[in-house]
């Protein structure tokens, strides 16, 4: 009895998993390569050509080189509220996940020059405060997530060659961009008291370190 | 020998200020002549052709227009006549002067469009792959360096712009520049949408 019960459940559920692997391909497959272009093209109207970033109104993001993982997990972060912002919550909320990992996919792959322009002088502290932290401060070095290259792994973002004004703008604003959803507490989290606890010329200084990083 | 030095560095301080007053005196011919066209406070005009509004304009946009004029990626006749023969230093005096002036808008749009256009403006049309103006332009639509001030800009003009971008921004491909930017989000907006965004804009201050 048992081991015909276990005969029944074992097919069924390679059945199942044969469906749900049938359907993810079709769903990928339904992001046809066309609309995958015209789509990245839209994000490049704002994130630059290379995705290299961009000095809008705001100062827009580099998405080159980023960790997939992040980015599929911020455009559902602008969808679900938890992260603050009108623009890319239109951008976001008209995406399906196919798009998503599709559009993710393609950016990682990018890897063009930072956009510099931070101010050179504050480089070298801001290395120092990315490879050691700010012990007396709590604040933990910077490397130990986002790795000693700062090119980030998984949920962790990269941040290298990452504009100066948008690392220091996100660092300044964190309580009251990220994790705003009550409701569905991320990752963001890790990283509040650690914006909370630098200082302005701390934050200047490592993101202008980051800003120069390919 | 102290005299002589004397001599020379009072001629020297006449010469310096000889040349700043004619300067004065030949910014403000010029910045006349560019508002017989533009409007007395730069607000824009409509002549033959909407002539933009300027008052207020991001200088840095507005150097590199004058200079697009000249190097051919902009193709205006007109405008490519008045541009060539400016020197740079009367090109960053013009653009700081206009900077500075805020007459109001000269209006003009249809109202029922503006709601719209509002959307536009601050959401994008996410369907279409159109970005949200606000993203670059800023909220106010005021603008920033290269990115120009649209805000109080003419009904007519934009929609001419928008309308024509392909064939009017971007003409020399020696000197690729960033009006292709603009290029796939003019092509992608429709002309409903175009009137709408241009009624919204037209009316901010």
């Amino acid at each position: 009895m048992k081991a015909a019960g276990l005969g029944l459940a074992l097919p069924s559920a390679m059945l199942a998993i044969f469906f749900i692997t049938v359907s993810r391909v079709e769903d990928a497959s339904a992001a046809s390569k066309q609309d995958v272009q015209a789509k990245l093209a839209y994000c490049e109207v704002c994130h630059g050509v290379s995705a290299q970033g961009f000095h809008g109104y705001y100062p827009i993001p580099r998405l080159a080189g980023q960790q997939t993982e992040y980015l599929e997990n911020q455009l559902q972060a602008f969808v679900e509220h938890r992260r603050t912002n009108n623009i890319m919550f239109n951008v976001g909320h008209v995406l399906s996940p196919a798009m998503i990992t599709a559009l993710a996919a393609n950016f990682r792959d990018l890897n063009p020059k930072p956009l510099g322009g931070a101010p050179k002088e504050l480089v070298a502290a801001g290395e120092k405060i990315f490879e050691q932290g700010v012990p007396d401060a709590s604040v933990p070095a910077c490397a130990s997530c986002h790795g000693p290259e700062a090119k980030g792994n998984g949920p962790f973002p990269r941040l290298a060659g990452q504009l100066f004004d948008y690392v220091s703008n996100k660092l300044t604003n964190w309580d009251k961009e990220r994790g705003q959803n009550p409701a569905k507490p991320d990752t963001s989290a890790i990283m509040q008291p650690i914006a909370h606890s630098l200082t302005e010329p701390q934050i200047k200084a490592v993101a202008a370190y980051l800003s120069y990083l390919e | 020998m102290v005299v002589s030095f004397q001599l020379a560095l009072q001629a020297a301080v006449l010469t310096v200020a000889l040349v700043g007053a004619s300067r004065a005196d030949d910014v403000q011919a010029k910045l006349a002549y560019c508002k017989d066209c533009h409007g007395p406070s730069a607000q824009g005009y409509r002549g033959f052709f909407p002539i933009p509004r300027l008052a207020g304009q991001q200088t840095e946009y507005l150097e590199n227009q004058l200079r697009a004029f000249v190097e051919h990626r902009r193709t205006n006749n007109i405008m490519f006549n008045v541009a060539h023969a400016l020197s740079p230093a009367m090109i960053t005096a013009l653009a700081a002067n206009f900077r500075h002036l805020n007459p109001n808008p000269i209006g003009g749009a249809p109202k029922q469009l503006v709601a719209t256009g509002k959307t536009i403006f601050e959401d994008g049309v996410p369907d279409a792959n159109v970005a949200a103006c606000a993203a670059c332009h800023g909220p106010d639509a005021t603008g920033r360096g290269q990115i120009p001030r649209l805000a109080g800009q003419l009904y007519p003009y934009l929609i001419k712009e928008l309308t024509n971008w392909g064939k009017e921004r971007g003409q020399n491909p020696a000197r690729p520049d960033t009006s292709a930017i603009m290029s796939p989000v003019a092509h992608s907006l429709t002309n409903r949408q175009i009137e709408a965004v241009a009624a919204y804009v037209s009316s901010l201050r």
